[in-house]
Parts: structure tokens; sequence; C-alpha cells
């Protein structure tokens, strides 16, 4: 077979492809500069992009302005590890502290559909203990929702994304999932025998944000093994393929390329507006009712701070003087496994099997809290460049180890690391190439994180072997990034309330993973998304009066079950609810 | 990197004989990801064979930092083993990396802009080596280079010391060998030589589990082979004594 059987693949003209069959029509709105919308969204990622959908669907005029690019994902995307530089927010940042994060393709994403491009698409909830560790456990702090709150919105979520998984997921609340779970890959099967053979329950082929079975204009996954590369096939969710196109079908606008340098203050305290750098880097601006930041736990506080002005000399909507702390990044140590045989771990989704059994805390081990253990299945760079840490392999030893790439697998920690004042993001004293200063990031491990890693790390390391490998070895490293502007009762303490409202000026909102007080050893992504469903359905019922006075925080929010994007109702496997 | 000259080729551990230089070294012989390339999408083959056949040319490095720095990638990655057609072009991406200024999204406190840092490193190892040997680094056979380049990976070179008080050295060292590693393992030949099946859409995979070969895949086969003996990087040893490293680079978001 020489050729293809439908001839070389080429995408199809004068089509703005969202996956391999969805696409859509363009030209979209563009709302004048100087009119004023109802919401102009800072970011359109995994937050930005819910937000959008939903405020558009209900009738209000929304503007998004995204730093990256509008994705055309048969042009733009590549099934190639080292071309998809571009999916990452690669520009400036300074890293350090005791414990420097790794930034960048680590965990920054950049473009319609932010970081739910790159990410694996692990979708687990938080538990309902994460959401009171403080009462607890005596760490960190309580959220000012409970889980009883989120709970409907991440049922909402799990079917608009949709997820993949088992018929019964025991962990935390126990749930089930709409899509049915995905077969095993190699790493799958390594984490099942590990568990199994030690009795660690595991869960399998999901919950991922990833098809198993087609939706609408969505196909199945293929499993190629580059998720996280940007799914191209258009089976693992991004927001840019499951809630934009639904946005743009109801009037609202994204503006690409455009960096937003500062939200703008009106006369009467409350923010008019944002000002922005094209991608020529000529300044505009956009005025608009209220703004929505959703610029992820790095930007969203680098902007507040960027955005100081008299009566803000320390940042828009930190009097609190917490913008920027409490920043947070999980454990996510990679542990290496060699086995006789061959595993070829580039194939199938690197997100398909986990387990939970040590999420909670067990006062046994000495700590607060605990951790999850994933599959990951690094592609050959990433797999050198882990090996280049986790042996020090480099020259003939390289070359050597490179060569066993296929008998290799891989499975990771994914620990809780607590919320510390000493972990945050200021202003460097560099600036951007546009002259905006860039981002400065603390990052310090405090003793009960320590503990957890290293208990959490022997624990992985010991299913691997119990797998059956001969030869196991691991790399440290974080995970995802959240915290810098999180929500909270006591503005004093907090930089948003608990619908993402800023403290300090009513129409002034934050909306993205930075607004979370605490984190678990769940991935972020679903919760940032039914965050930002929750958030809407709040600044929904304000309908304008929101923007003018602080209203309290209303207990009861109306939830709204008719903003999802369509096909998303009576699919999947049946649920009474 | 002449034929004729067979210091620090890797070697037959039974014979002890230098290997044959190979078109398609690794155990997948016979497997080509790029016969595969019309089975790709547009977008992917494209910059697949751009790098094989469209390689940037050096715009940032002086004449003498690029005979330098070649000969220390080629260390970094030795390609003794490979014949002159399927030399896998490294230096020229790092090259374009730092000219267009392509920044990996961080840059550590402490750590000078990666431009800087790469000046100053390769001044650091051209004083290792004039401290060891006593001669250039282009001039040292390839042992000599890999025990120059050692002392760097151990986090202890012996000279150089006005560049290290500046940039800490394993830092360097790490940002050395992850822009060397991401130049050669994104390149279709080393693909081959590990068995990497490479790009998979809109074809997809269909054999998941039990390392089993998609149709269009070759089965493994080992053969022996070892590095050249005394050669210091084959032995494994944590950089700079230790793998709890602060901030390893952390890769494409693995989970």
């Amino acid at each position: 077979m020489k050729t293809p059987l439908f001839g070389a693949f080429e995408p199809p003209e004068h089509k703005h492809m969202l996956g391999a069959i969805q696409h859509i029509d363009l030209p979209m709105r563009r709302y004048k500069n100087d009119e004023q919308v109802d919401f102009c969204i800072v970011g359109v990622g995994s937050a930005g992009g819910v937000l959008l959908q939903r405020l558009a669907r209900a009738g209000f005029s929304v503007v998004g302005l995204e730093a990256g690019p509008f994705w055309d994902t048969e042009r733009d995307w590549v099934s190639d590890e080292a071309g998809s530089y571009n999916l990452y927010w690669n520009e400036l940042r300074i890293t350090g502290g005791q414990d420097p994060l790794a930034l960048g393709a680590n965990n920054s994403g950049r473009g319609v559909g932010g970081g739910s491009v790159h990410w694996a698409g692990f979708t687990p909830r938080l538990h309902p203990s994460d959401f009171r560790i403080h009462s607890g456990d005596g760490v960190g702090v309580d959220w000012p929702i409970s889980y009883a709150d989120i709970k409907p919105y991440y049922e909402l979520l799990e079917k608009e994304i949709p997820v993949s998984g088992p018929a019964y997921y025991p962990w935390g609340d126990p749930h089930g999932y709409p899509y049915g779970p995905h077969p095993m890959g190699g790493c799958g099967d390594i984490l099942i025998k590990g568990c199994t053979k030690l009795g660690i329950g595991v869960s399998i082929g999901g919950p991922v944000a990833i098809l198993a079975g087609s939706h609408g204009d969505r196909p199945h996954c293929i499993y190629r093994g580059f998720c996280i590369q940007g799914c191209k096939v258009g089976a693992k969710q991004s927001t840019l393929i499951s809630h934009v196109p639904d946005g743009l079908k109801h009037g609202a606008e994204i503006r690409e390329h455009c960096m937003v340098s500062r939200i703008n203050l009106g006369k009467n305290g409350r923010v008019s507006g944002v000002t922005y750098l094209d991608r020529n880097g000529i300044e505009d601006a956009q005025k608009a009712k209220a703004v929505i930041v959703c610029g992820y736990a790095i930007e969203t506080p680098r902007l507040l701070l960027n955005s100081a002005c008299p009566g803000h000399e320390n940042g828009l909507a930190n009097s609190s003087g917490t913008v920027g702390h409490y920043l947070m990044a999980q454990a996510g140590n990679v542990v290496l496994g060699r086995f006789e045989e061959l595993v070829r771990m580039y194939k199938a989704p690197p997100a398909h099997a986990l387990t939970e059994e040590f999420y909670e805390t067990d006062p046994k081990r000495g700590f607060a809290r605990g951790f999850a253990v994933q599959t990951v299945s690094p592609l050959p760079i990433s797999f050198a460049r882990q090996m280049m840490v986790a042996k020090g392999a480099w020259g003939w030893g390289m070359r050597q180890l490179m060569m066993d790439y296929n008998h290799w697998g891989a499975i990771a920690l994914l620990g809780e690391i607590l919320p510390w004042d000493d972990n945050r993001v200021e202003l460097a004293t560099e600036k951007d190439r546009n002259g905006i200063p860039v981002a400065k990031v603390t990052f310090n491990l405090h003793d009960n994180d320590k503990k957890l890693i290293e208990f959490g790390k022997n624990k992985v390391m010991e299913i691997m072997q119990a797998a059956g490998a001969e030869e196991v070895v691991q790399e440290a490293r974080y995970a995802h990034l959240v915290g810098g502007a999180r929500m909270g009762n006591d503005p004093r303490q907090s930089v948003v309330d608990k619908f993402g409202r800023s403290h300090d000026i009513p129409n002034l909102f934050v909306c993205d993973g930075s607004v979370m007080p605490t984190q678990g050893s769940a991935n972020p992504g679903l919760t940032i998304q039914s965050l930002a469903a929750r958030t809407a359905d709040y600044l929904i019922s304000q309908r304008g009066a929101g923007f003018t006075k602080l209203t309290p925080a209303e207990s009861q929010l109306p939830i709204r079950y008719d903003l999802s994007p369509p096909g998303t109702r009576g699919k999947g496997v049946p649920r009474l609810a | 990197m002449s034929g004729a000259n067979h210091d620090g080729w890797p070697v037959d551990p039974k014979t002890g004989k230098p290997l044959e230089q190979l078109a398609h070294p690794g155990y997948y012989p016979g497997f080509r990801t790029l016969s595969q390339k019309d089975f790709w999408d547009e977008a992917t083959r494209k910059i697949v064979l751009a790098r094989v056949d469209d390689i940037p040319s050096i715009r940032f490095f002086s004449p003498e930092d690029l005979e330098l720095m070649t000969a220390v990638c080629n260390r970094i990655l030795p390609q003794d083993d490979r014949d002159d057609l399927h030399k896998i072009p490294v230096v020229n991406y790092i090259d374009e990396r730092l000219y267009v200024n392509r920044l990996d999204g961080y840059r550590f406190e402490g750590m000078p802009p990666d431009q800087e840092a790469y000046r100053l490193g390769l001044q650091g190892i051209a004083e290792v080596a004039r401290y060891l040997f006593s001669r250039r680094f282009v001039d040292l056979n390839p042992l000599d280079q890999e025990v120059v380049l050692k002392t760097l990976h151990d986090g202890n070179p012996p000279a150089g010391h006005e560049v290290w008080r500046r940039m800490p050295v394993e830092r360097f060292w790490l940002l050395l060998v992850q822009d060397v590693v991401g130049a050669y393992y994104a390149h279709p030949y080393a693909w081959d030589e590990i068995g990497f099946g490479g790009p998979a859409y809109p074809r997809g995979y269909m054999r998941l589990e039990n390392g089993e070969p998609e149709p269009w895949e070759e089965n493994e086969r080992r053969y022996q082979w070892a590095a050249p003996p005394g050669s210091p990087s084959a032995e494994f040893s944590p950089v700079a004594g230790s793998t709890e490293h602060k901030g390893s680079p952390g890769q494409g978001g693995t989970h």
C-alpha cells in the first residue's frame, strides 16, 4: 500500500477546522472598541471558553481577548512533539525560590482553548473533603463553597465535555460517567498490574475528557497518543471545540493575538474596560460593563498587579495584599520502569488509568492530605529529558538508553501541595517585548509537602516494581498551577468572593484556576470549567444589577440547565438525574 | 569527524572491534517512519520533512563558537555510529532557537538569558579543556572531550570559575542537554533508531497493548553494542550528584 486510501491528507479549503470534522463559519461578529459590551473576557482558555459560550447563549454581548491564536486545528496543529511548541505560553517569566517551577510547556497554555488544548485530559472531581481541609485536617484553608455547591456543575460539565470513564467511580463522592471507558495502553496495563498485585483499587479508561464514542461532529479517539500536542482528531475536549463554536454562534466575538496589558478604572471606581496590544503591538482598548480575568494562575495576578493605578497602588483587587499569593502546583514525580518485554508507550492517550486510593488524609502516614497515581506516557523528547535528570543520562549512555525507549513505561504521582503565602507571583524587573513587566514566580516546598512527596513517590515506585519492572527510576517535577487570586468570604484574606467577584471592585471578576484556595489531588481542568459555568450562572442571575453595587453573594444560585452546547442532553450512559 | 580514526567509536563487545557506521543504527532495522509520510496530515508532513530537507542555517553562533558548539553536541549525543548521510543536525536547531529568541517560557532566577548562557557556557568548557589538557576542546580526542564535559555534568568543573560564578553549572548543563536531545529526538532518523512510530494522524494506532507493532512497524531485533571503552558518558550518574533536581526542566505537560 503506497498511498493512503483517500489520497494525501490535506485540510479542506476555506474552512476553519476544529477537529477532523467540525468546522465553523468565519468571520465572526466584530464589536466596536468604543462600544460598551456587557462582558470582556481576558483569556479564552478552560474557564474563558465556557464563560464566553454561556454568557453569549444567555444573550449578553461578549468579547473574548486572547493573547494567542484562534487555532485552526488542521493547519496549526501537528502530530509531532517538537512542532507543538506554539501551544504553550513561552514568553519570558522568571522562576525562583527553593524549589523553582518549570513553566511553559509544563503547565501554561496560549491560544483559544488555553490549557485545555494541551492537557492530557484527566477529569477527576475534587473530593468533598477538599473544600474543608482547614476544618478537617487543620491545614490550608476552607473554600467559601462546599462540594454540594459545585456538584451540579461537575455533572453538567461531565456531559458537556463529555467525560469517558467507568460507570461507577468509587472515590470522593461516588459517581459514574456519561461515556464508557477507553481500552488500555501499555502504561495503563502497568498501573493495573502493579495496583492489583498490591491490592490497590484502580480506575481504568477514565475519567478523561476524551471521547470513547463519537459525539456530534467530534469523532472518537484514534489512540495516536499525541493528546498533549493538541488533539487534531477532536476527540479530546478543549473549550476551543466544545464550547467556543456555540458561543460564536450566539454572537460572541473572540479577538485573537490580543494581549491585555491593563484593566482600566473609570472615575466611578469601577472598571471601564481593558487596554490591549494587538498582533502588531499596536495599543487599543475595549469598553465593557464588566471585565472577567481568565488568565490562569500566573497571567491573572500579573495583569491585576500591572493594572495598579491611583487608589489601587498595589494592583487592582489587591486591598488584601493576597493577589499572586498562595500559588500552588501539584507534585508530579514521574516514575519510569524498564520492562523486559516491549511497552511502546507512545500509543493510546497518556491519560487513561488512575487510582485515588491514597487521596484522603491517613494519620498513619504522618502528613496531611494525599495523592493520586496516574498514567503518563512521555513521547521521546520528554522521555529523554526525564532520563537526563532521573539517571543523569547523556552521551553514549543516553543513546543506548533511548534505544530501549519502547521497553519503558511511566506512571506518575499527582500529590496535593498546600497553599502557602510565600509561594507567589510578583512582578519582575524584566519586561516582555511589549514593555510590560513579566511575572516572577517563587516556589518553596514546606514540611508537609516534602513528606507527602517522599511517601507518594515511594508508593508509585512500589507499584511500578509490583508491575514487574526490572529497573525503576524517578524524576521530581510538578504539574498544573492554581491559586494566586483565591476566593474567600473574608475580603482581608482573599481576592474574590465565592462567585469570582473581586471584593474591591464590583464589576471586576476573576474566573480561572487562580481562584482555587486549595487544589486536592485532582487534575484541575474539570473544576476550572465547572467553576466557570457556576460564575456564568451567577452573572446571568445578576442581570446588570450586579455591576452597579456590591450585592451580598446569594446563598441560593439558580442553576441554568438550558445553557449547555447542543447535543449534550440525553447523550451517553443514562442517568436518573 | 572522519571515518579513518576510530577513536571513540562504539564497539561490538564480543570482538571489541569498532561498530560499522550504519545508515540506521538501532534495533528496528527496516523501520522508516518517513515511509508513512503519505498517511500523515499535511501540516505534520511539512514540519517533519523540513527536518530532513530544510535545515536552518547558522545565524547565532560565531564561527569559533560554532566549531566548539558542534564538537560539544557531538559528545552530548555522539553520532559516530551513523554514516555521514544520516547524521542528525543538532547545532542548527539550537542556533535557530537562540537567534529567534524562542524561549521555553521561563528562566531560572540567577540565570542569564539563554543566549548569554550559551556564550558563557562555551567559554567555561573551553577553559576546562585548557586546564585539564592544555589544548582546545575541538582538538581533543572524543574520550578526553567527554572527560571535560563530565566535570560539568558532575557539577564540578575545575576551571572557568568566573563563568560558573555568574551561572550555576548544573543549570547550564541541563539547559544544554535538554536542547541537544530536543533536536536529536525530533528527527525522523532518531525515531527509526528507537522504534517510535511517529506521527499517526489521521490513521491512528490500533495495537495498543503488549508492545505489539502496527502492520507498518517492525519488531525489535536487538544486537549487542557497547560505548567506546573508557567512555565517561556510558556510566549513569546523577547530575551534580543528585537526582532531586530543583526545577528540572519539565516536559510538555506529562499530566
